[in-house]
């Protein structure tokens, strides 16, 4: 008892703002206006528009993380091969935004795509015709990619800069060429790496709404677009509850799958 | 090319403007045990990157079977390394490490199992195929990464100071195994080690390396007995080394004291080293020694005591299995054949070659 009294601040936290709430939201989501109990709110998840909204959200999550994989994994790897001092700024550089309110960000990026902002200001002056994506699915994408990025750089770079230089040498003097080193040593290596950085973008990705918000004004709806409403504007606080608890039972279900496949030997990234 | 499989011709090579080999050659036999001896810094690991191919010289050639592979990649040379810290893939297990080589080359599946078992066996560690390496201990990882070398049946095998990581005694038990599994491959290794120790005893042939500059090449024995010049006789083994002054053939000059020695072909007057090792200063009493002196240590190490004696000003490390009492005035007799004159470096890294 007496190792853990150091926690007990964070204990008093957890069990506060984790686990009273949780359980708040398990019961609110098992019952119905009267208190009789009731698991319609649990498996509303599937009526056709909150299913639409899933399907939806999931689709989202995993092309930005796809999209997140395939800038971060080449970004990972140039920087691998910079000279340390370089590649310490880069990836500062890289890190750099994480350090401004994401709301911030992402209202930056209001600005830059919306009918009359920059993007087409800048269209506009060489000629071009405008675009319009503000209030689309690619808006949304482009805020949640440039959201996200840095959460898999970080894993990505951290499990391929973990490479030593010797086992790259060892696979060349055996006879691989460069193909071969990268399907046989850095890929490999880096996949513990690249299991973090998914956790840590498809997670946020298919819970997130405040970016559907600003950048989806109102026309684009993900699962989390619709939790929030139930709770805020239909104040359906059960219905609202059955949704979360469903939503993080089929996300935790995909991270189970996931930490599965990485075999926990290596620490890869940031866990 | 005859007897040779691998000459360096002219290597010149620097690092940020800083030489590391300096028109280096060598010439490497068939079937021999060469050994690459020096401080770190000396260009040894460096040369044996150029080998392997890791490493592109920036002036001179490599010649391997007579056939010019300066700037062939690593991954085309029928050389194999063995490195330092062991390198193997830590996502595979030890059948799978071994195989890498093989793979790559589209060996059949019964040759690459026979090969694994054939290559465990000689380290030692059959059974292991399962195994993951990471969870063996270093000499372990070692012999597996000898025997992912050796299943591609390289002409040459290349040793990156392979023994380093590993304590005292197994490093002994290393040394011995290595010189059999040369003997059972019958390849060329080059073997690169700053311990002079091991390089004594694996070695048919040690080349002692400075500077990025040869200082001496040839048998252990040779190496050590006839030292071409102070530094080799400082690196190898312990020594003591002072200013002479050649009288004449056969005898030389020391701390003011003519003494006789079995040298001869220096100019009369030549200033020259003198490398006396410890073992070969007697101890004795004052009126049979060429100097006198006094004790100032005794250190028991085991098989001898090491005796340090104050005379002429110079501190003069001996051995003997007696130990005289410290603070006792001592004479000190060395026989004329265990006398070892050199030249004087013409410049701090002169080059001196010979067999």
């Amino acid at each position: 008892m007496k190792k853990r009294l150091p926690a007990t601040p964070y204990l008093i936290w957890m069990i506060g703002f984790v686990i009273c709430p949780l359980i708040a939201i398990a019961i609110s989501a098992m019952t119905d206006k009267e208190g009789n109990i009731t698991f319609e709110n649990i498996f509303a998840i599937g009526d056709s528009i909150n299913g639409q909204a899933l399907l939806f959200s999931l689709a989202i999550a995993v092309g930005c993380t796809v999209i997140c994989i395939l800038l971060a994994y080449p970004t990972a790897l140039v920087l691998r091969s910079m000279k340390f001092r370089k590649n310490g700024f880069t990836l500062f550089i890289l890190i750099l935004p994480m350090w401004m309110n994401f709301i911030l960000r992402i209202l930056a990026w209001q600005m830059i795509l919306s009918k009359n902002g920059l993007l087409n200001l800048l269209l506009a002056s060489i000629g071009l015709k405008p675009l319009e994506i503000a209030n689309t699915p690619v808006a949304l994408m482009i805020g949640m990619v440039y959201d996200f990025l840095p959460y898999m750089i970080m894993p990505v770079f951290n499990a391929i800069s973990d490479i030593d230089e010797d086992v790259i040498d060892a696979a060349r003097d055996l006879g691989a060429g460069k193909l071969n080193i990268f399907k046989k040593i850095i890929l490999p290596l880096s996949i513990p790496g690249m299991l973090s950085g998914i956790v840590m973008v498809f997670v946020p990705a298919m819970t997130s709404f405040v970016i559907a918000d600003i950048l989806g004004g109102g026309k684009v709806q993900l699962i989390g677009n619709i939790i929030e409403q139930e709770f805020m504007k239909s104040m359906n606080w059960h219905l609202g509850s059955g949704l979360s608890i469903s939503l993080m039972v089929m996300v935790m279900l995909g991270l189970a799958f996931t930490m599965k496949n990485d075999h926990g030997e290596r620490d890869g990234g940031l866990w | 090319m005859g007897d040779n499989i691998l000459e360096l011709r002219g290597i010149t090579k620097s690092f940020d403007g800083k030489k590391v080999l300096d028109n280096f050659n060598l010439e490497i036999g068939r079937n021999e045990f060469i050994t690459l001896l020096g401080p770190s810094g000396c260009g040894k690991s460096t040369t044996l990157r150029i080998i392997g191919g890791f490493v592109w010289p920036d002036e001179g050639s490599v010649l391997f079977e007579g056939e010019d592979i300066t700037k062939l990649a690593p991954e085309r040379r029928n050389v194999n390394t063995v490195f330092q810290k062991y390198s193997l893939f830590p996502h595979m297990n030890v059948e799978e490490n071994i195989a890498f080589g093989l793979k790559l080359k589209k060996k059949s599946k019964a040759y690459i199992s026979d090969k694994i078992k054939y290559a465990l066996k000689l380290v030692n560690l059959d059974g292991y195929e399962k195994r993951n390496p990471m969870a063996l201990s270093g000499g372990q990882q070692q012999r597996i990464a000898i025997a992912r070398a050796i299943v591609n049946e390289p002409a040459l095998l290349l040793l990156d100071e392979p023994l380093g990581a590993l304590d005292l005694k197994l490093r002994h038990e290393m040394q011995n195994e290595l010189i059999k599994l040369k003997k059972e491959l019958g390849i060329t290794f080059i073997y690169v080690t700053h311990d002079q120790e091991e390089a004594l005893t694996m070695s048919d042939k040690i080349v002692v390396m400075n500077k990025g500059i040869i200082q001496q090449m040839g048998t252990s024995l040779s190496i050590y007995d006839e030292p071409q010049n102070a530094f080799v006789a400082d690196f190898i083994g312990e020594s003591n080394i002072f200013d002479g002054i050649m009288i004449k053939d056969r005898v030389v000059q020391i701390h003011g004291k003519q003494i006789d020695c079995v040298d001869e072909g220096f100019g009369a007057g030549e200033k020259v080293d003198v490398v006396l090792r410890p073992e070969d200063v007697e101890i004795t009493t004052e009126d049979k020694g060429y100097y006198s002196g006094t004790v100032t240590s005794v250190l028991y190490k085991g098989a001898y005591y090491e005796i340090i004696v104050l005379a002429e000003g110079c501190e003069w490390k001996c051995q003997s299995v007696n130990a005289p009492v410290a603070g006792s005035t001592v004479g000190l007799y060395i026989m004329p054949d265990n006398i070892h004159v050199m030249h004087k470096p013409k410049s701090s890294d002169e080059e001196i070659i010979k067999e």
